[in-house]
């Protein structure tokens, strides 16, 4: 992918501006981190018991259509579309002929000719490029990442916001509508990435502020906040999701991330199949786990995981849990380690040895249907 | 207690008068029976969010200025806790173990983190005072 100089802006920053956001960069676009008089602890709590609103446009957009547009994807992406039918959407993964990760994404199936695509920000560019290669001449694959803004509205109060703006909420989990809100037409996905009830909403971008205000308006009576990607980020550490570039890479497999959920293996093809089918019946050679510290301290990425003195792995995410006031990580263990639930490790924080316990993720239980 | 203030990103950050700095952000009370006190400053918690862990050397603890005896995590990020000078630990703040957002809420008050007995009380008017540190930190 090509890197630009400048970052690139959310349709949205003016709405951060006014609300006192802290600013980061991710994939190459400047996002709001969290907002002043909020913070990450804040934020996140207001999602587990609220409702929170992310700017999420960074976040990638790729339409694929024409004839045979989701056969196409199909036999590509690795889960299987036709589990799926139309209005529905679906967690894949975009994988190297390695079985590396190129990235995971949301395909959006709106019938056999069209597919939209959700993938990270930093490889929007780099799907885009590997379905335009082998993509027939009647099927179109677009890159329309700064045509959209993506407003994620998360917690167990977001359905009440959406209903009270008369837009559908009560579609079922991966299922999305088209729907009209703040004078402009929106979808509506129930998903997300925080483990809650709620919805990821594809906004025209040039509308972006308007449907922004209009969520913020409805749900200031629902305990509503603006929740930056810190928040996010702690969110999903707690439901033990896969953050690409962390859990899952070009080195790391969804074997390895028990991400094979999202592999369609009865299918013929998709990329990284013969890998992955290989790799599965072998079994892998590390695998990913939850680590709950039994000490006091707080586990980051890329720390060294230790039995006894044994290295037997590596974090590859860590935080403070905000809702079970705990240091959390995933850690990518060495099968030949034979850890299981309840396995005591320590993790090297900066030298010191702080004890964890094995766990299967979740660390707290999800609500999201 | 006069305090100064520095603005921020339209935030106002509060510098009391009465204390000296460090280039590194903590605060070092006037030394009372040859005791300082320790924290980090309110442009300090702001920067670093929602703080979640605070490791402090115990009571007894010989440090050198400049010396890292501790840490501080917020949400984000990891910074190191630097003896402003040198002494001996003889408390910390305990009920931060619990409570380490108290440093968000009262940095200058409950916040506080060590008290240290200076090797030598020259070494405080050496510190930085409020007006060199709001300047530091424009």
């Amino acid at each position: 992918m090509t890197e630009t100089s400048q970052p690139i802006q959310s349709p949205l920053r003016d709405r951060h501006d006014a609300l006192g956001a802290k600013f980061a960069e991710f994939g190459g676009w400047l996002m709001p981190l969290e907002y002043g008089g909020g913070g990450v602890v804040a934020e996140h709590t207001a999602v587990r018991e609220a409702v929170g609103l992310f700017d999420v446009s960074h976040l990638g957009k790729i339409d694929v259509s024409g004839p045979g547009a989701a056969d196409f994807v199909n036999d590509r992406l690795s889960n299987d579309l036709r589990r799926i039918a139309p209005g529905k959407a679906q967690y894949t993964l975009c994988c190297d002929d390695s079985g590396g990760v190129v990235d995971d994404l949301i395909a959006y199936l709106y019938g056999p000719d069209r597919v939209f695509l959700v993938p990270n920000a930093a490889n929007n560019a780099e799907v885009a490029a590997r379905l335009a290669a082998e993509a027939p001449a009647d099927v179109a694959v677009t890159d329309e990442h700064r045509d959209h803004a993506v407003l994620a509205l998360q917690g167990p109060h977001s359905a009440r916001v959406l209903a009270d703006l008369g837009v559908p909420a009560d579609h079922e989990y991966m299922s999305f509508v088209t729907a009209e809100c703040a004078g402009t037409s929106i979808v509506a996905c129930r998903t997300g990435y925080t483990g809650e009830h709620g919805y990821e909403l594809l906004v025209p971008a040039d509308a972006a502020g308007a449907v922004w205000d209009a969520l913020m308006t409805a749900g200031a009576p629902h305990g509503i906040r603006p929740a930056g990607l810190g928040a996010r980020d702690t969110l999903r550490t707690e439901m033990g999701y896969p953050l690409h570039g962390h859990e899952l890479s070009m080195e790391i497999t969804p074997v390895q991330a028990r991400a094979g959920w999202a592999v369609g293996w009865r299918k013929p093809h998709f990329w990284g199949r013969d890998a992955l089918t290989e790799e599965k019946a072998t079994g892998p050679r590390r695998r990913l786990w939850g680590l709950e510290a039994t000490g006091r301290g707080i586990p980051r990425a890329d720390m060294t995981v230790r039995s006894g003195d044994t290295v037997v792995g590596t974090t590859t995410s860590g935080t403070f849990s905000p809702t079970r006031k705990i240091g959390i990580a995933l850690a990518l263990i060495d099968t030949a380690a034979g850890v299981d639930e309840g396995t005591e490790l320590s993790v090297d924080v900066r030298g010191r040895a702080l004890p964890v316990k094995v766990v299967k993720p979740p660390f707290v239980t999800p609500s999201v249907k | 207690m006069p305090n100064r203030s520095i603005e921020q990103k339209g935030t106002w950050h509060v510098i009391p008068e009465n204390l000296r700095y460090t280039a590194e952000h903590e605060w070092i009370s006037e030394p009372r029976d040859g005791v300082v006190r320790v924290g980090i400053t309110d442009y300090a918690q702001a920067a670093l969010g929602d703080i979640v862990f605070v490791q402090l050397p115990e009571p007894g603890k010989v440090v050198t200025a400049g010396e890292v005896i501790g840490e501080v995590e917020s949400t984000k990020s990891v910074s190191d806790i630097f003896a402003p000078l040198s002494g001996t630990v003889a408390a910390r703040n305990e009920t931060l173990d619990d409570t380490p957002d108290t440093i968000n809420t009262s940095p200058y008050e409950e916040g506080w983190m060590l008290d240290i007995e200076c090797e030598d009380l020259a070494d405080v008017s050496g510190l930085l005072d409020a007006e060199a540190y709001a300047k530091l930190t424009e």
